[in-house]
């Protein structure tokens, strides 16, 4: 026993591993021939092993589902700005979803490139040139024309605008030789002068739109 | 991949409650353990396990790194416990002596007990809860500071290094105060496995 006095406060270390190798060597020699100090080992390492796996059991009870918000619930944080705010949350994406982030942005980028190039590539087209049911390419205006209306209904509701050229009609007629048909009034506001013109001197045709 | 302490750390500090959470999620039962065993009381121990985690937030700026986070954890943990010991102590009327000499029992009365008794397998042996609280009961004899150094040893698994840096004492005083608690405990729980922990001797196979 009285041998066994020097060694007996090197066990607790010995069990944990935290004696010199030196130590280590030397208390192995005292075991090998010490069967009290090699009972004391066991009962040490059962002891260890008993408050482990004791506490471990005793800390599965409680329910730690709203431990964290609990925590939180404690604590008063400072309030962030809304700059600070945003800040942290495209951070946080980056850390957590990273590829998700990463896929979004490339898809954006994609459909951005696509949207402005067809955005770039349509003409800018003044209203009622029907752009819904053609791409129009090019407008040309005429500031020599004279030309006024003529829409004619046609069927299920479709309307054929013709833009009659007066100054040719007007030439034709005076071609023709004069009739006696004075140059009719406000020709080229052209709003009632056609109605005067002989129905075959009023067929339109097509021009440039 | 888990994310290591020291980077939840520094995102827990730019305000990442996510990387927080992780902390608290990690280390939550450990510290839970450890508050049970030093103030016995399982609402109080979950308090204390709440309040120490509060704590780490609000002096999450003030966390050098010159230690890893889990000795300063548990600094703020045992520090918490003592709190509230004291407090206990005073409405009691009592002092708690947190530095009481333990006489060391060498004597061979008790020796290979929990070692037949209980074999190297405490997982079989710890079927029944009884022993638990058992064990619960024993540590609660222990003074404080040896209670605190047996706890944060067999539940955290601390290197003496570990253990000397959380405790501020040094290493010397960790290996002779964990020796004192283990022979104190030891007697405790011999004394409990020979009064009969009714088991077949069997199952210590």
């Amino acid at each position: 026993m009285n041998s066994c006095q020097r060694w007996i406060p090197l066990l607790s270390p010995f069990i944990d591993g935290e004696l010199s190798p030196s130590g280590r060597i030397e208390l192995e020699r005292h075991l090998a021939h010490c069967t009290v100090c090699r009972a004391r080992v066991g009962d040490f390492r059962a002891q260890s092993g008993l408050m482990r796996v004791g506490f471990e059991m005793l800390a599965d009870e409680p329910n730690f589902d709203q431990f964290f918000e609990k925590v939180m619930a404690r604590v008063t944080p400072d309030r962030l700005s809304l700059w600070e705010q945003w800040r942290l949350s495209v951070s946080e994406l980056f850390v957590y979803h990273r590829t998700a982030m990463v896929s979004s942005l490339v898809t954006a980028s994609v459909a951005l490139l696509i949207g402005t190039s067809l955005i770039l590539a349509n003409t800018r087209t003044p209203d009622g040139y029907a752009s819904a049911l053609w791409s129009v390419r090019k407008v040309t205006t005429v500031p020599e024309a004279h030309v006024a209306p003529v829409v004619m209904a046609a069927d299920r509701g479709n309307t054929i605008v013709w833009l009659v050229n007066h100054r040719h009609v007007l030439d034709s007629a005076a071609g023709e030789g004069s009739r006696g048909t004075a140059t009719p009034e406000g020709l080229d506001s052209g709003t009632s002068t056609i109605e005067k013109l002989p129905l075959k001197q009023q067929r339109p045709h097509g021009g440039e739109l | 991949m888990a994310i290591d302490d020291l980077t939840l750390v520094k995102r827990a500090r730019g305000g990442d409650q996510r990387a927080f959470r992780l902390l608290v999620e990690r280390y939550q039962r450990k510290v839970y353990s450890v508050a049970l065993g030093m103030v016995k009381d399982k609402e109080e121990a979950m308090d204390v396990a709440q309040e120490s985690f509060a704590k780490v937030y609000k002096y999450l700026q003030h966390f050098k790194g010159d230690s890893s986070f889990y000795t300063w954890l548990y600094r703020l943990t045992l520090n918490a416990c003592i709190d509230v010991l004291r407090k206990r102590a005073s409405r009691k009327g009592e002092h708690v002596q947190f530095d009481e000499e333990v006489q060391v029992d060498l004597s061979e009365a008790h020796i290979g007990v929990l070692g037949a008794r209980l074999g190297t397998n405490p997982q079989k042996s710890l079927l029944r809860r009884e022993l638990a609280e058992k064990i619960e009961e024993a540590l609660g004899e222990l003074p404080e500071k040896h209670r605190a150094i047996v706890l944060l040893r067999e539940l955290e698994g601390m290197s003496y290094e570990d253990l000397a840096k959380t405790l501020q004492i040094p290493k010397g005083t960790v290996m002779s105060r964990l020796f004192h608690a283990r022979v104190k405990l030891q007697k405790l729980l011999s004394e409990y496995a020979e009064l009969g922990v009714n088991e077949d001797p069997s199952e210590d196979q």
